[in-house]
């Protein structure tokens, strides 16, 4: 009999292994998509993007800033090259940020200080704080290692997949799992919800308008929310192009002290 | 005192009224778009007839700083008193890009010159003579190297007095008369910098902040304030600076060169009573990257003290080699942790021990310093608390500056800390300007 049972018992033991691993690639798949819709149309980009952050006191702040990206060849979905040169408030104007981000290891990180010709290079830390001031971290920018969480379809609805990502390592982030809204027609996320240890949705980030652009869907207005304080920051983007051919050559130290007008004018 | 620093304020305001009306109207126009963006008017992307933003801001700033306590060689206690309108303007015609900063400060501690003090810190034109090189004409702030408030191979010019008064740390950094060429390609990139008239640092001089000289073997402050032969203007008595750089699987890897003065008058001639700056070449080299998780640098450079090369001649420095090592990382979220050794090794010191007047208050062979900043970031990265300190082990002293910068809104931001000097001695590095110990207080309105 005891033999029996544990028969049974693998066999059952096989059969949802194998379920999970049906789903698992399903769920893989999906969130390989979103994140390729999210982070990497096209071979390289251009965008001009602002930001106001209202906090919980209803006090605003505005940034503005043009980005220019470009996915390394060669490498699927994984490293790329940015330059974020800032345009407002007035205090951080021609300040560069520039980052190399790397899947699998931390970023390569220069900030540009025009006021002291200062090239500081700053240690990556954690993405998971504010980025520029906003309600958007480092890591809703630039995009979150899928490898950093598990995946678990939860729902397939006519219009989303809704998907749980749990964190490998909790102690490294400031949730307990979050919550995403794939849209089915485009592979956009659209909605994801973090929510904290006791259970509670604490920050949301919402694609408000997602518009087409050279072929590619692309999210041009969004929403971060910290549901705590109550703050909020809208980004829009505009004046996106996709594949304008940037060279390697434009995301060196030479375009932070000069940079280039081919690339960041509008044109 | 109150009386001088409430009029400053006003003529600062007025200078800003004062301003030709394009200028004045393009200031308003500035403003008004950063503080009327609730709702997202879709005017200030500056959309196709508006065009881009406007190509001027800048801002007004009050500065007041005190000592924390009375120096017995100075009267005043106060070490900064001051209302600066800094104007900017920078833009593109073709290819050209031209860049204007100006300082229009009224200076309540000021010893002579006009009541409005106006200094130029940009005037700048950059283009691109060739799809690989850079030229920058014009007056500009240059700097380069490793190192946190360090410098060993930067020797562009620095305004030590600003950056002890407790300006803002962007003055730390003055502005060199220069041409700079930059070449770029794939085996190693190179910028030239020639300053054709030797810049020196904003040095010590006694006026607000007390010293000690050699010469009198004391502390002494102005009058009279520390004067000096006036460096050469002739061509061959300007500066030349290199450096050679390049990124191998993120190192940054550098080499430098230098050739001109000292950029403070640490040499002393005996035939007229003045001090003046000597003749300095340097070598060095540095190399930056991540390590462990953090950002690690290393810096090395020869000084050579072309006049004294024996190191036989009391008034003149001797050569030395400097070495820094740092490293900084993340310890917790937003609090981050940099921490810098640094050596300086004076050569010939025997001889240097021989011919001093003043041998038991030479620094030692070996000069240890180390460093420390932690950095922590709150509030949206709103609020800023950062502590730096400099210890040396050798000269037992130390300089400590605690600061707290808030920036209340995209318009408004302040800044107060304090500059702690100490030491066993009153002749070191850091110990002389024990007296010196302030607080300060800054705020800024930008447009």
């Amino acid at each position: 009999m005891k033999g029996f049972s544990k028969l049974l018992a693998l066999i059952a033991l096989l059969g949802t292994t194998a379920a999970t691993s049906a789903e698992e690639s399903d769920v893989e798949l999906i969130v390989s998509k979103a994140n390729h819709i999210a982070f990497y149309q096209g071979n390289d980009g251009r965008a001009e993007s602002r930001m106001l952050i209202t906090d919980g006191g209803g006090n605003k702040q505005v940034r503005q800033f043009t980005i220019l990206r470009k996915d390394h060849s060669g490498s699927d979905d994984a490293d790329q090259d940015f330059l974020v040169l800032f345009s407002r408030p007035s205090d951080v104007r021609n300040t560069m940020f520039r980052v190399i981000k790397h899947i699998g290891k931390s970023d390569d990180r220069w900030l540009y200080l025009p006021g002291l010709d200062l090239v500081k290079r700053i240690s990556s830390g954690d993405k998971r704080t504010s980025f520029v001031g906003s309600h958007f971290f480092y890591e809703d920018i630039s995009g979150r290692s899928l490898s950093a969480d598990q995946h678990e379809l939860l729902e397939n609805t006519d219009q989303y997949y809704v998907v749980k990502n749990t964190p490998i390592d909790p102690t490294s982030v400031e949730f307990a799992f979050y919550t995403v809204w794939i849209d089915k027609q485009n592979w956009m996320p659209t909605k994801t919800e973090y929510t904290d240890n006791a259970g509670k949705i604490y920050r949301r980030i919402e694609a408000l308008e997602v518009k087409d652009i050279n072929g590619f869907a692309t999210a041009t207005r969004m929403k971060a929310s910290d549901l705590r304080s109550g703050g909020a920051t809208l980004t829009e983007m505009r004046y996106i192009s996709y594949d304008i051919g940037l060279p390697d050559e434009v995301f060196s130290e030479r375009s932070l002290r000069n940079p280039p007008q081919q690339w960041f004018k509008r044109k | 005192m109150a009386l001088p620093r409430l009029t400053s304020l006003l003529l600062t305001s007025l200078l800003v009224l004062a301003l030709p009306p394009a200028f004045a109207d393009n200031l308003i126009t500035a403003a008004d778009t950063s503080v009327n963006t609730d709702g997202w008017g879709d005017d200030d992307w500056g959309d196709e007839e508006e065009d881009k933003q406007s190509p001027f801001s800048g801002f007004i700033e009050i500065a007041y700083g005190t000592r924390t306590k009375s120096n017995p060689w100075l009267d005043r206690n106060d070490t900064l008193n001051e209302a600066r309108l800094r104007l900017e303007y920078s833009d593109y015609f073709g290819q050209f890009y031209f860049g204007y900063k100006g300082d229009f400060t009224v200076d309540d501690l000021t010893w002579d010159g006009p009541f409005i003090e106006s200094k130029t810190r940009e005037a700048l034109l950059r283009f691109s003579p060739s799809e690989n090189s850079d030229l920058y004409l014009g007056r500009q702030v240059l700097t380069w190297g490793t190192g946190d408030l360090l410098f060993l191979n930067d020797l562009f010019p620095k305004d030590w007095v600003s950056f002890f008064a407790g300006r803002e740390m962007e003055y730390l950094k003055a502005p060199s008369d220069a041409l700079k060429f930059s070449y770029f390609n794939p085996l190693a990139n190179i910028d030239l910098v020639w300053t054709p008239k030797f810049d020196s640092d904003t040095f010590i001089r006694g006026e607000r902040f007390s010293y000690f000289s050699p010469l009198a073997n004391d502390i002494v402050a102005a009058p009279p304030r520390l004067s000096t032969e006036e460096p050469g203007s002739k061509l061959d008595e300007g500066e030349l600076a290199v450096r050679v750089y390049k990124n191998i699987n993120g190192n940054e890897w550098a080499l430098y060169g230098y050739h001109g003065y000292f950029k403070t008058p640490v040499a002393f001639n005996p035939k007229n009573g003045l001090n003046y700056f000597p003749k300095l070449s340097s070598l060095g080299a540095s190399v930056r990257g991540t390590v462990q998780g953090g950002i690690g640098n290393m810096e090395v450079v020869w000084y050579q003290s072309e006049d004294d090369r024996d190191g036989s001649d009391p008034f003149i420095p001797n050569s030395q080699l400097r070495f820094l090592s740092g490293f900084e990382r993340e310890l917790i979220t937003r609090l981050t942790l940099s921490l810098q050794y640094y050596l300086e090794w004076t050569q010939n010191y025997r001889a240097l021990k021989k011919y001093s007047p003043l041998p038991d208050k030479e620094p030692e062979e070996y000069r240890h310093l180390i460093t420390t900043r932690l950095n922590y970031r709150a509030y949206q990265d709103k609020l800023t608390l950062s502590l730096f300190v400099f210890y040396s082990p050798t000269d037992d002293d130390y300089f400590a500056m605690p600061k707290v910068t808030y920036r209340l809104s995209d318009t408004w931001s302040s800044e107060i800390g304090m500059h702690l000097f100490g030491g066993t001695d009153d002749y070191t590095f850091f110990g002389q300007f024990e007296e010196n110990s302030s607080f300060f207080a800054r705020l800024r309105y930008s447009f």
